[in-house]
């Protein structure tokens, strides 16, 4: 499954080119990619459009296509993402009851499995893997942080 | 009724009043602020004469410096350290940080095992139970108080939130079949800037999900589609109504009671520049009013329904002012399974409050 870490990250480099926070995901069925996104929170105005949830919303629209039962596919999917899921995105996961979360570095600021235990408060277990490409998913948002960052003015602003 | 305005003022206090009105807010607070407080074992000696205590305390507080919201002497009586911390013999704990012979005779002479309040005092009920074990530092916050009482409200502030109470009712019963309902407001004005209404079921698109996008489409945002119709600006508004369903705004307009409701959201400032993916901390009420709408920057949400750990989140990551509930949920994150807001490790707070009726 690791494998597919390498299309969550080109989905991550291509939301960074959109001037969003470079994070990817791909959501894997049956050993194929079904839906695939990075984070599109600037261009919707909307602080929820995580990249997990943007493969949340087109495996749905994939289900409704194919005429499959959305609980039962949601069951075998693989989640696999450059940064662990936040705790929004980690909730929605386990009470989706996906198969696995696969994904490449932690998220100390508001990690799901590392801030807070989602999996207790949800009352879902489900196996999750860190560490997978742990240094290019980092990179990528280091890179993102101190380059054109539009909130770093204010921060100029303090050190004075 | 009593017309006689003197005679009523004569009256004993109006505990009449308070009776028929049976709405209150409630801050949920972490658990800080609980009021039964928790006490640790600690070690602690009563001093021959109290010229000794100088010396003693000054070396305490320079080796073992322990307990920064209690007083460290109580009388003659001087706390060492927390019982759990001494592996051996308190003697030997003491030699292991190097207090000096003197003192450390002093201290082994009349060792005391006692209870002490284990963490500082927040609100001054929990100071008050504290003192009873040992004299206690408190510093007073006047803000923490009025939580904890209810009087952070004006009445005018109180007399909205409860229309908003009775609103959610409304619109859930009348117009969306007791499913869960939304509303966020400005509270600056106060403004209605957006209503969503949805099961919060087996899908993940719940109402504060729904909200959240609302929000974003009186910023010119938005990402799920959907068949409801929402207002349409006039051309040159100020402020926009493009958060509102029609449903709602229809109902609200045929609505006597509603008349006067402010509806509509002051429009993003700079349209031109992209919102900053980190927008800087600072004291949110006044971000909106320095940069304008930015997510739910300074926003409040009313909900019908306590949130979901996701939906909880979700207004974290929008930065929500304060969510005020009605009923609570069994999976709920602010006060039934959960305290997401108690989570001190998280980039930004919000209050919370539940309507009681």
């Amino acid at each position: 499954m690791a494998t597919f870490m390498e299309d969550a990250l080109v989905e991550a480099r291509r939301a960074r080119d959109a001037g969003e926070v470079p994070v990817g995901c791909v959501f894997v069925h049956n050993d194929k990619v079904i839906a695939r996104g990075g984070n599109e929170v600037n261009v919707h105005r909307n602080a929820t459009r995580h990249a997990e949830f943007i493969c949340i919303d087109a495996t749905l629209a994939y289900c409704r296509e194919k005429r499959l039962p959305a609980r039962q596919v949601f069951s075998e999917i693989s989640v696999v993402v450059t940064v662990e899921p936040c705790i929004m995105c980690s909730a929605a996961l386990h009470t989706l009851a996906v198969k696995e979360i696969i994904y490449g570095c932690e998220n100390d600021r508001f990690g799901g499995k590392t801030v807070i235990d989602v999996a207790a408060v949800v009352g879902q277990q489900i196996n999750i893997t860190g560490g997978v490409r742990a240094d290019e998913a980092m990179s990528l948002l280091k890179d993102f942080y101190k380059g054109e960052n539009p909130a770093a003015p204010p921060v100029a602003k303090k050190k004075k | 009724m009593d017309n006689n305005g003197i005679k009523d003022n004569l009256r004993p206090p109006a505990a009449k009043k308070i009776k028929t009105d049976n709405f209150g807010i409630t801050a949920i607070l972490s658990d800080d602020y609980k009021k039964d407080i928790t006490l640790m074992q600690v070690h602690s000696c009563e001093v021959e004469s109290k010229q000794q205590l100088q010396a003693v305390i000054k070396e305490l507080a320079l080796k073992l410096p322990h307990f920064q919201h209690l007083k460290r002497v109580h009388e003659r009586n001087v706390l060492i350290c927390p019982s759990d911390d001494i592996k051996d013999t308190l003697e030997q704990h003491l030699q292991l940080h190097q207090i000096s012979e003197n003192v450390l005779k002093t201290l082994c002479r009349n060792v005391n095992v006692i209870e002490v309040p284990a963490s500082s005092a927040k609100l001054r009920v929990q100071y008050e139970q504290m003192t009873k074990y040992w004299p206690c530092k408190f510093h007073p916050d006047k803000y923490a108080e009025s939580l904890q009482n209810g009087s952070n409200f004006t009445v005018s502030q109180r007399a909205y939130h409860k229309r908003m109470a009775e609103l959610l009712w409304k619109l859930s019963k009348d117009v969306n079949d007791g499913q869960n309902v939304g509303i966020c407001v400005d509270p600056r004005r106060p403004s209605i800037v957006a209503i969503a209404a949805a099961g919060d079921g087996s899908s993940h698109q719940h109402c504060v999900m729904w909200l959240v996008d609302h929000v974003a489409r009186s910023q010119r945002g938005g990402a799920w589609q959907t068949d409801q119709q929402f207002v349409k600006d006039e051309p040159h508004t100020k402020s926009t109504l493009s958060g509102l369903p029609q449903i709602f705004y229809d109902y609200l307009k045929q609505d006597a009671a509603c008349q006067d409701l402010r509806l509509g959201a002051e429009l993003p400032r700079r349209e031109e520049q992209q919102p900053q993916p980190e927008p800087v901390e600072d004291i949110h009420a006044d971000n909106l009013c320095k940069y304008g709408p930015y997510l739910c920057t300074g926003y409040d949400v009313y909900l019908l329904r306590e949130p979901c750990l996701m939906c909880s989140m979700a207004l974290v990551h929008s930065r929500v002012k304060r969510i005020f509930f009605l009923e609570r949920s069994d999976n709920g994150a602010l006060a039934s399974k959960f305290q997401l807001h108690a989570v001190k490790e998280l980039n930004h707070h919000y209050e919370v409050f539940q309507f009681t009726m």
